[in-house]
């Protein structure tokens, strides 16, 4: 009898259990629908406001400044340190084994196709992605939303399309500056490191230096300069709760714009590499 | 004319349990209440900022809850919202502020003297010197400044309806006063129908031609400031008598 009740009390836990873990998956997935759809709406209507000439010039120039200039010293601090932290470890592995201008090669493509691009992005992710939902979530909570609309004005073409255009053109600028300002930190440190004179590490470089590559780091440029701004105002725009709301939407935007640039990161080489 | 009806809204518990109310052309009803009885949340709902689960809101017989985005921006632009907090644009002065409340149109049809003209009225009428604040971001005004300053981007476009949540909270007795006579002036001189949301009685007594009364969602009394002097009613008398409040305060500290 007492064997039966154990059972019976084990598979009401097991059902409890996995009732729970449904729950839990149907309430992430209407989380991640209600974002996708968001995100899908936005995404829309910027564009509908774009191609009406619903958004002001001088908007655009704004959120490029802000974007672009404000954020330029901290892109080119990070080029030179991943160009010149590549070429050191490269220098490091290859002394007497590898012909040493092969690490002009490994540089241009690491800073180029990967470290140009990602560390960007990761920049702009905390300089500029923070400050966006921040700044919208402080609107949102302070009524200052509202009043847009109270005022007959949709938010979408004053503080989103903006964003999301400036990020687009920003973004490919500043990876362009950074790839160019990370070779040239790397072949510094290589000649600094391992003795590596400039015309040999621009050899190697030269060697298997494909066209194609700085296509590719500028069109995740793009991509990442697409997907940082959307996010951040999606979740500027989503946010609730006062000053507690606006700290973890923001967090929650961050985390989300990290993953977003690594996953898509992660998709470029079998889509453009192959 | 604005038309509640049988409006419900719940965010995580009831708001607004099946409102009907109107505001005809040219008139000044008060929503008086406790505080988080849905007052704000009904007046949202005018201009389609909060949107019911159930029922309808309609503005000079044109439905909120279902007009297409064009319908609902004719709406806005014909409404002027005085938000509780002021809710100016951090970002933009004083200036820039006011002229916000200009349509587009507007302002593409006035030279730019006109519209400082209009901003500088607009300030004038609540009681703020143009030339001392014009140029202010809303970080160096006070909580009573702000205030005033969002009144005047919600008068300058000369709206048709005036929605004002709690427009003298906050206010020094003095700017409240001035605040309630800009209301009952504007509303003589325009002929706007508005719609004031507040906690002071006796203010909205003095500024209104019906008062009504929300307490849980519901609407507990419509009528006439003399109507809600003579009422009966324990929550009107409560709303009504600093007496009558203070008992109905025991009985809730009680309970």
């Amino acid at each position: 009898m007492s064997a039966k009740v154990s059972y019976l009390r084990a598979m009401a836990i097991a059902l409890h259990v996995l009732r729970g873990f449904f729950r839990g998956v149907a309430r992430a997935s209407v989380g991640v629908a209600r974002h996708a759809g968001g995100l899908a709406i936005l995404v829309w209507n910027s564009a509908s406001a774009l191609v009406r000439g619903q958004v002001a010039f001088a908007d655009v120039v704004g959120q490029m400044f802000a974007m672009g200039i404000q954020s330029l010293p901290l892109v080119m601090v990070t080029a030179v340190l991943s160009g010149v932290v590549t070429s050191q470890q490269g220098g490091y592995q290859f002394t007497g084994s590898i012909p040493l201008y092969v690490l002009g090669s490994v540089v241009a493509s690491s800073v180029v196709l990967e470290l140009g691009p990602v560390l960007t992005a990761i920049v702009i992710v905390g300089r500029v992605g923070a400050r966006i939902t921040a700044e919208l979530g402080t609107m949102q909570v302070s009524e200052q939303i509202d009043a847009l609309y109270s005022l007959g004005r949709d938010p979408v073409p004053v503080l989103a399309a903006p964003r999301i255009l400036a990020g687009m053109v920003v973004l490919p600028a500043l990876v362009a500056i950074a790839n160019g300002i990370g070779v040239f930190a790397g072949m510094i440190a290589a000649r600094v490191s391992v003795g590596l004179g400039s015309e040999s590490f621009l050899y190697g470089a030269r060697m298997f230096w494909h066209s194609w590559d700085m296509f590719y780091s500028l069109m995740k440029a793009l991509v990442f300069g697409f997907i940082i701004p959307v996010i951040s105002v999606h979740m500027g725009l989503r946010t609730r709760g006062g000053a507690e709301g606006v700290g973890r939407f923001t967090t929650s935007s961050v985390v989300f714009m990290i993953i977003a640039v690594l996953v898509l990161d992660a998709m470029f080489p079998p889509l453009f590499l192959n | 004319m604005i038309e509640y009806l049988d409006v419900y809204k719940a965010f995580d518990a009831p708001v607004l349990s099946g409102v009907t109310l109107s505001v005809p052309e040219g008139e000044t009803l008060s929503i008086l209440g406790p505080s988080g009885t849905g007052k704000s949340v009904l007046l949202k709902t005018t201009i389609g900022l909060v949107v019911p689960d159930r029922g309808d809101v309609r503005v000079n017989g044109r439905s909120v809850v279902s007009a297409s985005r064009g319908t609902l921006l004719e709406i806005r632009r014909m409404a002027g919202y005085v938000f509780q907090n002021a809710a100016l644009f951090d970002s933009m002065n004083v200036y820039e502020n006011v002229r916000m409340g200009l349509q587009d149109e507007e302002q593409r049809s006035l030279s730019q003297r006109e519209i400082l003209e209009r901003v500088c009225g607009a300030l004038e009428d609540v009681n703020l010197d143009p030339g001392a604040v014009l140029r202010k971001v809303p970080s160096e005004l006070s909580g009573g400044m702000r205030k005033r300053v969002g009144l005047a981007r919600a008068i300058v476009g000369r709206p048709d309806i005036l929605l004002y949540d709690e427009p003298d909270t906050g206010l020094d007795p003095v700017n409240a006063a001035a605040v309630e006579m800009l209301i009952t002036e504007v509303a003589a001189k325009t002929h706007v129908t508005s719609v004031v949301v507040t906690h002071h009685v006796e203010a909205a007594l003095q500024i209104s031609d019906r008062v009504a009364l929300l307490d849980r969602g519901r609407l507990q009394f419509v009528g006439t400031p003399e109507e809600f002097r003579r009422s009966e009613d324990p929550l009107v008398r409560a709303f009504g008598d600093r007496e009558a409040a203070m008992a109905a305060a025991t009985r809730l500290m009680e309970d």
